[in-house]
């Protein structure tokens, strides 16, 4: 019972941080029609200046307060500088420019903190193990679930409850139709871009205590994060969520029992759903 | 540009590679060689791409598959370096029939996605199976064995050379006799309007899985010549960064035109090592020339050297 429950929570756990970045994928392209491929970095990011501020102020709440929004920033920039010039070219042009940004971020990233990974302490009140349900459980990785679960929640409510929600959900749906209707295109793309980036430098602060902030870290996440959208679908917040959760399982279980292997069974996992669904579980046929 | 001036410049070029390992030094020669299987490489790409209009994010893998194969027959076997060539694009081309098969089923960008997880997977397969693929060290001392049984060394840089433009040249040809096959046709076909292609009654599929092994095929034996070329096989060849450089080679030189991409990699090889040689941070530079290549010309070089020419004056 312990060991299903530990394992259970595993999963949730690395659900959570891929729901993180997958969300922000799905909803870049969604509105955008472009395939981030640098929002890994932005995930990399995230964590890099969660350790500096953590390191600075010796506050973990304040740098998970205040890292994603600078992360943000950084992605609404360089959107207006780069990506908004492309819109009209086929996607392999926006792709290939992703691809440009995340090997400057990468490097940049290198330049700056050199080659060594980073260590995050996680705060006090969440350190050490928790007896639940009979299992002994990090503290930490509960409140990964917790926070993953809150940040899921309200970007959906954010979507489907409000007005800056209904206009981006009329932008994804028809960008042409709702820039006539007096939407601000432009400007909900930079924005939705802005956003996507906040939430994977929010995955990327919230992961560095597990993981440590490490190069490299950008390239794996987007690489699983294609895996769960391909499985969920590109462009459904919902798709991402059970995505997440298909991933998260098929890697924890796959770990323990085929350690060597759990990446090969999330393949089988994604091949399996592809051959019913060409378009993921909840994605539309393009 | 007319067929006659055409012709006339790809005598050129042959006379230029036939001259050129007679006057340079053999340290621009070993250059020389990189960038003609780079160019190799990205040819191959333009096949899927540029042709098909299919975005592969992951052709590194049958680049690293060829490297594979090869080295480890020359390594264990001994046999002349055709066979290891043989081996390599033989190896590229099974592992791609599945991997095509399965990441047809999506089409634009989810087949992008699916190419480059595949990928991924492969590059984690060769960084852990350390019995056969020596792990992240990867497999040194790949020897430069003989042209034929009995033949001539191969560790003679001249004669190595001759080896790649040779199959460079080949593959070159061969992509545009294939290119303008009706079955190169139909792939253009499918490139410009998949839809129509299907109501005219024709299933793409097959065409696109075909394909993709062909240019698997032709990476293969593009990294087939490198893991002799440079003595080693490594998990590096794998990597998500060199597919995405080659995609970068292709637009670089100019999508849909088989010679651009050669141009292209030799572009991109040549700024790299110059870059490199100045800061161990070149990715950096890369990154920014990306990125200004794709928001100024999207032609590539040989698209808009093309449009000027045939500009009204």
């Amino acid at each position: 019972m312990a060991f299903v429950v530990e394992q259970l929570l595993n999963a949730l756990a690395l659900a959570g941080l891929l729901f993180l970045v997958s969300a922000g994928l799905s909803l870049v392209f969604g509105v955008l029609r472009v395939v981030n491929f640098a929002h890994g970095v932005f995930y990399m990011l995230g964590a890099y200046l969660g350790f500096t501020a953590v390191k600075v102020s010796g506050q973990f709440w304040l740098s998970l307060i205040v890292v994603p929004p600078i992360v943000g920033a950084v992605g609404a920039l360089l959107e207006a500088w780069t990506l908004r010039f492309i819109y009209r070219r086929p996607p392999i042009y926006q792709l290939l420019l992703t691809f440009g940004l995340a090997l400057i971020l990468e490097e940049s990233i290198r330049v700056l903190y050199g080659p060594t990974a980073m260590g995050v302490d996680p705060p006090g009140i969440l350190q050490g193990p928790v007896e639940l349900l009979g299992a002994i459980y990090p503290r930490y990785r509960l409140f990964l679930i917790v926070l993953s679960v809150t940040v899921g929640v309200a970007v959906w409510l954010f979507l489907q409850r409000t007005r800056a929600g209904l206009v981006i959900r009329a932008v994804a749906q028809n960008s042409e139709m709702a820039d006539c209707l007096g939407a601000n295109v432009a400007r909900v793309r930079t924005l939705v871009f802005g956003a996507a980036c906040a939430l994977a430098g929010l995955g990327g602060v919230a992961a560095a205590p597990m993981t440590t902030a490490y190069l490299g870290m950008g390239i794996s996440v987007i690489v699983d994060a294609f895996v769960v959208v391909v499985i969920g679908g590109l462009g459904s917040i919902v798709g991402s969520m059970a995505g997440s959760l298909i991933v998260g399982a098929a890697q924890t279980w796959g770990a323990f029992y085929l350690p060597e292997t759990a990446m090969v069974i999330v393949y089988a996992v994604m091949g399996a759903i592809l051959i019913f669904r060409p378009w993921g579980l909840f994605g539309e046929e393009e | 540009m007319t067929p006659a001036r055409t012709r006339a410049l790809a005598l050129a070029v042959l006379g230029a590679l036939a001259l050129l390992p007679w006057v340079l030094a053999r340290y621009q020669l070993s250059i020389l060689v990189d960038l003609l299987i780079f160019g190799l490489f990205a040819m191959s790409l333009d096949l899927i791409l540029g042709y098909t209009g299919m975005v592969s994010f992951g052709h590194a893998a049958y680049f690293g598959l060829g490297a594979y194969g090869s080295a480890l027959v020359l390594i264990h076997f001994e046999q002349p370096v055709p066979v290891a060539l043989l081996a390599g694009a033989l190896l590229a081309g099974l592992v791609a029939a599945p991997v095509g098969w399965f990441s047809t089923r999506a089409t634009g960008i989810y087949f992008a996605m699916l190419t480059l997880a595949f990928a991924q997977l492969l590059y984690t397969v060769a960084y852990k199976w350390r019995e056969l693929t020596g792990g992240s060290d990867g497999i040194a001392g790949v020897p430069k064995t003989t042209l034929f049984w009995g033949g001539p060394s191969l560790a003679e840089p001249r004669l190595f050379y001759f080896l790649v433009a040779a199959c460079v040249v080949l593959s070159l040809v061969a992509c545009r006799a294939l290119v303008r096959s009706p079955f190169g046709r139909a792939l253009q076909a499918i490139r410009e309007n998949e839809r129509r292609f299907v109501s005219l009654g024709r299933d793409p599929r097959p065409f696109k899985v075909v394909v993709f092994v062909i240019a698997a095929v032709f990476a293969g034996l593009a990294g087939a010549l490198f893991a002799p070329f440079r003595g080693f096989a490594s998990p590096e060849v794998m990597f998500w960064v060199l597919s995405g450089q080659g995609l970068m080679m292709v637009i670089t030189g100019g999508i849909g035109t088989l010679v651009g991409p050669v141009l292209g990699a030799m572009v991109f090889i040549l700024v790299q090592e110059i870059l490199s040689s100045y800061t161990e941070h070149w990715m950096l530079f890369t990154g920014v020339i990306f990125v200004l290549i794709v928001i100024f010309l999207p032609g590539g070089v040989v698209g808009t050297t093309r449009r000027w020419l045939e500009a009204p004056r």
